[in-house]
C-alpha cells in the first residue's frame, strides 16, 4: 500500500477535484467529480473509498475552491497559490498561468521561482468564463464537445460584439434568425469569449509562456484561437482541471 | 521649428494634399451623387454641401499628420474656450470627436480595447478609453495624430474630463490647462462666472508660453467673431427644421456638425455652414424633407451612437419618423448669441459656464419641451448613455414629463456613444418599434 | 477588543434634535462642517447607507449610476430622512451632481436643499472660489436659521474640527497598538460621520487609553476608496492575520484636513478643504496621490494596497492604472476590487482578497 503524503481538495463551482500525492510530490490518484451541493460528505465518501487502497494515515489535507469552508482540511489556501503551485510544479517553469473555469477566470503571473507576482480574476460577470459557452450551448441544444468542433471546422466567422453572457446569447439567436450559419455564429461566440481573456491576460502583463489550465483548456477551438490572439503555443497539462488540486497537495507537502 | 518638418508640412499638406482634396471635393460636387447604398427610397438625396464636410475634415487631419513641430499643438475637450490657443496659431485636436469618428468608421472597440488592456475599467467613458487606447497603441483610422504640446481641459461637459486629460498629461509629459466651471443648478453666481474668468487669464500665459508667442487681442476678437457667425448660421440651419417637412435631419446633423466643433473661429467654417444653409433654404422652398414620408417628427436627447447611426436612421425613415431637433446639436448653437465681440474674455467666462451639460436637469427639461413645441413633435428619444453620466442622469424624470405633461411619446433607449457592446440590435428594434405603435 | 458605546445615527439625531438643534443630511464627500455647526446645525452623513433596498431610486437613475448614489436616494426615498431639516449634496461627481439636480427640479424635497460646487485643482484662486461659495452657503442658512453668527464664532468651530482633525491622525498612527479588530477601529472612525464633536472626542479619548506597547503582529495592509463596505470585507482582511494598518478611503483619512493659515475663516476652511489630502474628486494629479498612498504605506509597514471601488465610480477607476504601475514601481504591490454596497461580498472578492495577502506575505 502507497502512502499518501498529502491530499489536495479543490470544491470548485462545478467540479470537485482530489490529488493524493507521496513524498516526492508525484502523483498517486487523481479524481474529477460533478460538485454534490453537500461537497462535504461526497469528499468524505471518496476519502473513505480511497482508504481501500492507500495509506492515509498521516496525510495532510489541504482545501481550495468555493466548497472549501465545507471541507475538514489542516489548511486552506485560494485557488489563486494553488493553480500557480501546481502549475509551476508540472511545468517547472514560470510565465503566465490562465485558468478558465466554469463561472471564474484566472490569470496569474509566476515568477522564475514560482511564487505568485500578479494575479487578476474577471468581476461578478460570467463574460468570458466557460459560463459563456455554455449557456448558449445549451440554449442551442448543442453538446459542449460539439461546439469546439464546429468552431474549428468553421471557414468563417460572425463577429459577436456583447460580452455579458446574457446578451451575447440574444445576439447569438438573432444572427442565426437572419440566416448566418451555425458554425460562423459559434466560432464567433468562441472568439469574444478568447479576446475577453486575451484583455485580461494583457492588464496583468503577458509574460510568455502560457500555460492552460482548467475545464475549458480541453476545448481545441479556445487553445487555438489563443494562440492566434497572443502568438504564442499555449502549454495544456495532460489532465488540466486538477492542477488546483495538484498544488493544493504540493502546499501540504511542506507543511 | 525643424526647417524638415516645416518643408515637409508645406508640400504635403499645403501643396500636394489640400490641393488634391479640393480637387476632389470640386469634381464630386460637379458630378454629385449621393452615395452608394444611399436608401433614396426612403431617404432624401445627401446633401451636396455634404462634400464640404468631408473635405473639411479630410484637411484637419491630414494636416495633423504634418504639423508636429510646425505649429504648436493642443488637445482641447468638445467645450473647451479654444479661441485663445485659436488665436495663438495652435493646431487644435479634439479627442472626442475623433473617438467620434472611430466610432463611426467602427474601429472604435478594437481601439478602447487597447486601454482596456491596461486596466482602464470598461465602465470609463468609451470616449476617454477610445483616446486613451489610440494614445497607447497609436492606432487610428485618420493615419496619425499628431502629439499635444498643450491639453486644454474643461468640465463644463464632465467632470471625466478632468481625469481623462490628467491621464494624457501623464503620458504626454506636457502642460495641462484645466478650466473648471461650477455647475449651473439654476443661474451661475457672480463668483463663479469670476471664477472661470481668473482661470482662463491664468491660461494665456501658460498658452502664450507653449506657443512662443503673446496673444493678439485683435486677432482674439476676430476669432470670436468668426466662432460667433458659425454657431449663429448653425442654429439657423437647425431651426430650418421647424418646416414641415424638416429639411435635415438629426442624423444628419450629427456628421455635418463635425465642422463647428473642430474648426469654429476659422473663416472657412463661415463660408461651409452659410452654403448649407443656402442648400436646406433651397430644400424647404421645393419642400424636400429629410425622410420621403414624413409621418412622425422626433427629438433626440444626448449623444449620437456614433457606430449606429445609418442603422438607425434608416430603420427610424422607413417607419416614416423623422429625427429632427436634438439637444445635443443643439448645444453648439444655442449659446452663440452670448459671445460678445468687444468683451471676448468677459462673456467667454459666461458662454463657457452655460453649455446644456452644466446645467441642471430642469434646464434640461425645458429646452426639450420648447423643443416640441416649436418643432411641432410628436416624441422623444433619450439616448440613455452610459458613458455619459452627466447627459444621461435626470432623463428618466424628463421622460416622464414629456410623457405625462406633454402628452408626447418618449422613450428611454439604454446604449453607448461609442461602445457597440451596449447595442444589441434586436432588442432596439423592439424597444423603436414599440415607441412608434405609441405615437399612431 | 474595547467596550466602547458609540450611539446609533438615530439616537444622535433625536438626542440633538430634542435640544433644538437642526439636523442636516448630508452626501458624501467633501463640506465645511464647521459652517453647519455655527448655525446650530447637526451633520448626518449619508454613505448609503449599505445593504439598501434601492428600487424606489430605479425610478430615477439609471443602472449604471454606482450604489452609493442609488442607496442615497432610496433612503431619501423611503422616509428615512423625513426627520431632518436640511439635504446637503456636494458636488463630488457626475452622478452627485445629478442627484443634486434631480431633488432640486424633479423631487423637490420639503426641507432646504443645499448645494456646494467643490473645485478641481489646487491653487489660490480656487481657494478664493470655495471661500466665495461658502459665504453663500452661509447667507441660504442665516436666512434658514434666522441669525448670522459672527467670524469669531465660526473661527472656534474651526479651531475645533482642526483639533479632532490631529486627534483622528493620532488615532490612525496608534493603530498598531490598538487592542482593535478592523471593524471595530472603522466603527469608531466612522462615528465622526454623525456625532458632535466633544462626543467624537471623548471615544478618540477613550480608545486611545487603551493603546500598548506591544505592536500587531499581522500583515498591514492599506485600504483606498470610498468606504469599507460592506464592512464584511474588513472580516476577511482579519481572517487571514492581517488588518488595516492605514487607508486612504473618501469617508476617512482623505477628510483629515491640514490646519489652515488665513485668519478670515471662509478662506481657511476653504484651504483645509482644497489642501487637504489627494483625493479623485478633487482631481488631484496622479503624483500627488502616488506621494500619499506611498507616504501612508511607509508610515505603518503596509505590505500592499487594496482598491477596493464602488462600481461605477469612474473618479477612481481612472487613477487605478497609473497608481498601480507607480506602486508598482516602489515595491508595492496592489488589488483593484469592485464592489457594490447593496451586496454581500461575493465569495470572488473574498478569494482575491485572500490571494492578494497569500502573495504579498509569500514574497515579504
Amino acid at each position: 500500500m502507497e502512502t499518501v503524503k498529502s491530499i489536495g481538495i479543490d470544491a470548485g463551482s462545478t467540479t470537485l477535484k482530489i490529488v493524493g500525492v507521496n513524498e516526492e510530490g508525484k502523483i498517486l490518484f487523481s479524481i474529477v467529480e460533478d460538485a454534490d451541493p453537500k461537497v462535504e460528505e461526497q469528499t468524505e465518501h471518496i476519502l473513505n473509498k480511497l482508504k481501500e487502497n492507500y495509506d492515509m494515515e498521516s496525510s495532510k489535507i489541504v482545501a481550495t475552491g468555493y466548497g472549501s469552508n465545507l471541507i475538514k482540511a489542516d489548511k486552506k489556501v485560494t485557488e489563486i497559490t494553488c493553480h500557480a503551485k501546481g502549475i509551476y510544479e508540472y511545468f517547472k517553469t514560470g510565465g503566465t498561468a490562465v485558468d478558465i473555469g466554469g463561472q471564474d477566470n484566472k490569470v496569474i503571473l509566476i515568477s522564475k521561482n514560482g511564487k505568485v507576482i500578479d494575479f487578476i480574476m474577471n468581476d461578478k460577470c460570467a463574460s468570458g468564463t466557460g459560463r459563456f459557452l455554455e449557456n448558449t450551448a445549451w440554449r442551442l441544444k448543442i453538446p459542449m464537445e460539439k461546439m469546439a468542433e464546429l468552431a474549428l471546422n468553421s471557414d468563417g466567422e460572425v463577429k459577436i460584439s456583447s460580452t455579458c453572457a446574457v446578451f451575447a446569447e440574444s445576439e447569438v439567436i438573432s444572427h442565426l434568425s437572419r440566416g448566418q450559419k451555425l458554425e460562423h455564429v459559434i466560432k464567433g461566440l468562441h472568439r469574444a469569449m478568447v479576446k475577453r481573456i486575451t484583455s485580461m491576460i494583457y492588464t496583468v502583463g503577458f509574460n510568455p509562456p502560457l500555460m492552460l489550465s482548467g475545464g475549458v483548456a480541453k476545448n481545441k477551438a479556445v487553445v487555438k484561437m489563443l494562440e492566434e490572439e497572443l502568438g504564442e503555443k499555449p502549454r495544456i497539462p495532460e489532465n488540466p482541471q486538477i492542477m488546483g488540486a495538484f498544488g493544493a497537495a504540493l502546499i501540504g507537502l511542506s507543511q | 521649428m525643424g526647417v524638415k518638418d516645416k518643408i515637409k508640412y508645406i508640400f504635403s499638406y499645403k501643396i500636394a494634399g489640400k490641393l488634391l482634396i479640393e480637387y476632389n471635393t470640386k469634381k464630386t460636387f460637379k458630378n454629385f451623387k449621393p452615395p452608394k447604398n444611399w436608401r433614396t427610397d426612403i431617404l432624401a438625396p445627401s446633401l451636396r454641401t455634404g462634400v464640404y464636410t468631408k473635405e473639411i475634415i479630410a484637411k484637419h487631419y491630414l494636416e495633423g499628420r504634418y504639423v508636429s513641430g510646425v505649429k504648436p499643438v493642443a488637445w482641447v475637450t468638445s467645450g473647451a474656450p479654444i479661441e485663445i490657443l485659436k488665436a495663438l496659431g495652435f493646431y487644435i485636436l479634439y479627442p472626442e470627436n475623433h473617438g467620434a469618428l472611430c466610432g463611426a468608421r467602427k474601429v472604435a472597440l478594437e481601439i478602447s480595447e487597447e486601454a482596456e488592456k491596461k486596466g482602464y475599467s470598461i465602465d470609463i467613458c468609451s470616449y476617454a478609453r477610445t483616446d486613451i487606447g489610440a494614445t497607447l497603441s497609436k492606432k487610428t483610422p485618420v493615419g496619425k495624430l499628431p502629439k499635444p504640446d498643450l491639453l486644454l481641459c474643461c468640465t463644463n461637459i464632465c467632470q471625466t474630463v478632468l481625469y481623462w486629460y490628467r491621464v494624457l498629461a501623464e503620458y504626454y509629459k506636457v502642460p495641462l490647462i484645466v478650466i473648471d466651471t461650477p455647475f449651473v443648478y439654476d443661474e451661475a453666481k457672480e463668483h463663479d462666472i469670476e471664477y472661470v474668468k481668473k482661470q482662463l487669464e491664468a491660461s494665456i500665459e501658460v498658452s502664450e508660453k507653449v506657443a512662443g508667442k503673446s496673444l493678439s487681442f485683435s486677432k482674439l476678437k476676430e476669432v470670436v467673431r468668426l466662432s460667433k457667425m458659425a454657431a449663429e448660421l448653425w442654429l439657423e440651419i437647425m431651426n430650418a427644421n421647424k418646416n414641415k417637412p424638416a429639411p435635415i435631419s438629426v442624423f444628419d446633423q450629427f456628421i455635418h456638425m463635425a465642422p463647428i466643433v473642430e474648426k469654429r473661429g476659422d473663416p472657412e467654417t463661415v463660408d461651409f455652414y452659410s452654403k448649407m444653409l443656402d442648400e436646406i433654404n433651397e430644400r424647404i422652398k421645393n419642400g424636400i424633407g429629410a425622410i420621403k414620408n414624413e409621418r412622425k417628427r422626433v427629438l433626440w436627447d444626448n449623444l449620437p451612437i456614433w457606430y449606429k447611426i445609418r442603422f438607425l436612421s434608416e430603420f427610424l425613415a422607413e417607419n416614416g419618423v423623422s429625427v429632427i431637433a436634438s439637444t445635443y446639436t443643439n448645444a453648439w448653437g444655442e449659446l452663440a448669441p452670448m459671445m460678445d465681440i468687444e468683451r471676448p474674455i468677459e462673456s467667454m467666462a459666461k458662454t463657457y459656464v452655460y453649455p446644456i451639460l452644466n446645467r441642471g436637469t430642469g434646464h434640461k427639461l425645458k429646452t426639450m419641451e420648447t423643443m416640441v413645441k416649436e418643432f411641432d413633435l410628436d416624441g422623444a428619444i433619450l439616448h440613455s448613455d452610459r458613458s455619459c453620466k452627466p447627459y444621461s442622469v435626470g432623463q428618466m424624470d424628463q421622460r416622464l414629463k414629456l410623457l405625462n405633461e406633454l402628452g408626447v411619446a418618449a422613450l428611454l433607449l439604454e446604449a453607448d456613444h461609442n461602445d457597440p457592446r451596449a447595442f444589441a440590435d434586436e432588442q432596439i428594434k423592439s424597444r423603436l418599434k414599440a415607441f412608434m405603435e405609441m405615437m399612431d | 477588543m474595547l467596550h466602547v458605546k458609540i450611539p446609533t445615527r438615530k439616537e444622535v439625531i433625536e438626542e440633538e434634535k430634542s435640544k433644538g438643534k437642526r439636523i442636516a443630511a448630508v452626501y458624501p464627500i467633501h463640506y465645511p462642517r464647521e459652517l453647519f455647526r455655527v448655525f446650530n446645525i447637526q451633520p448626518v452623513e449619508v454613505w448609503g447607507p449599505p445593504k439598501t433596498d434601492t428600487k424606489k431610486a430605479n425610478a430615477h437613475l439609471q443602472s449604471y449610476i454606482c450604489s452609493v448614489v442609488q442607496s442615497g436616494l432610496s433612503f431619501y426615498l423611503e422616509g428615512y430622512l423625513d426627520i431632518v431639516d436640511l439635504i446637503v449634496v456636494p458636488h463630488s461627481c457626475d452622478s452627485l451632481q445629478g442627484l443634486g439636480s434631480i431633488f432640486k427640479d424633479f423631487i423637490k424635497p420639503k426641507q432646504e436643499l443645499v448645494t456646494i460646487y467643490l473645485p478641481r485643482e489646487k491653487n489660490k484662486e480656487n481657494v478664493e472660489f470655495l471661500a466665495n461659495e461658502l459665504k453663500r452657503i452661509y447667507k441660504q442658512l442665516s436666512q434658514l436659521c434666522g441669525f448670522e453668527p459672527d467670524d469669531e464664532k465660526l473661527m472656534e468651530e474651526i479651531k475645533t474640527e482642526e483639533k479632532i482633525d490631529k486627534l483622528v491622525f493620532k488615532f490612525y498612527k496608534s493603530r498598531e497598538n490598538l487592542p482593535l479588530s478592523s471593524r471595530e477601529f472603522y466603527t469608531i472612525l466612522r462615528s465622526r460621520e454623525y456625532l458632535p464633536p466633544d462626543k467624537f472626542k471623548s471615544i478618540l479619548e477613550y480608545a486611545l487609553l487603551h493603546a500598548s506597547k506591544g505592536k500587531l503582529k499581522k500583515t498591514g495592509i492599506v485600504l483606498s476608496g470610498l468606504l469599507p463596505e460592506p464592512m464584511d470585507i474588513l472580516d476577511v482582511i482579519d481572517d487571514m492575520d492581517a488588518f488595516v494598518a492605514i487607508d486612504d478611503m473618501a469617508c476617512c483619512m482623505r477628510r483629515v484636513y491640514g490646519e489652515g493659515h488665513s485668519s478670515d475663516p471662509f478662506e481657511r476652511i476653504a484651504e483645509r478643504i482644497v489642501n487637504g489630502p489627494p483625493d479623485p474628486t478633487k482631481g488631484n494629479s496622479f503624483d500627488e496621490r502616488f506621494e500619499f498612498i506611498k507616504s501612508l504605506a511607509d508610515l505603518t509597514s503596509a505590505k500592499g494596497v487594496i482598491f477596493y471601488n464602488v462600481k461605477f465610480c469612474e473618479p477612481e477607476y481612472f487613477y487605478h492604472p497609473i497608481l498601480k504601475e507607480k506602486l508598482s514601481k516602489a515595491q508595492i504591490r496592489s488589488l483593484i476590487i469592485e464592489n457594490d454596497i447593496n451586496e454581500p461580498l461575493p465569495q470572488q472578492t473574498i478569494t482575491r482578497i485572500k490571494a492578494f495577502i497569500e502573495m504579498i506575505r509569500e514574497s515579504s
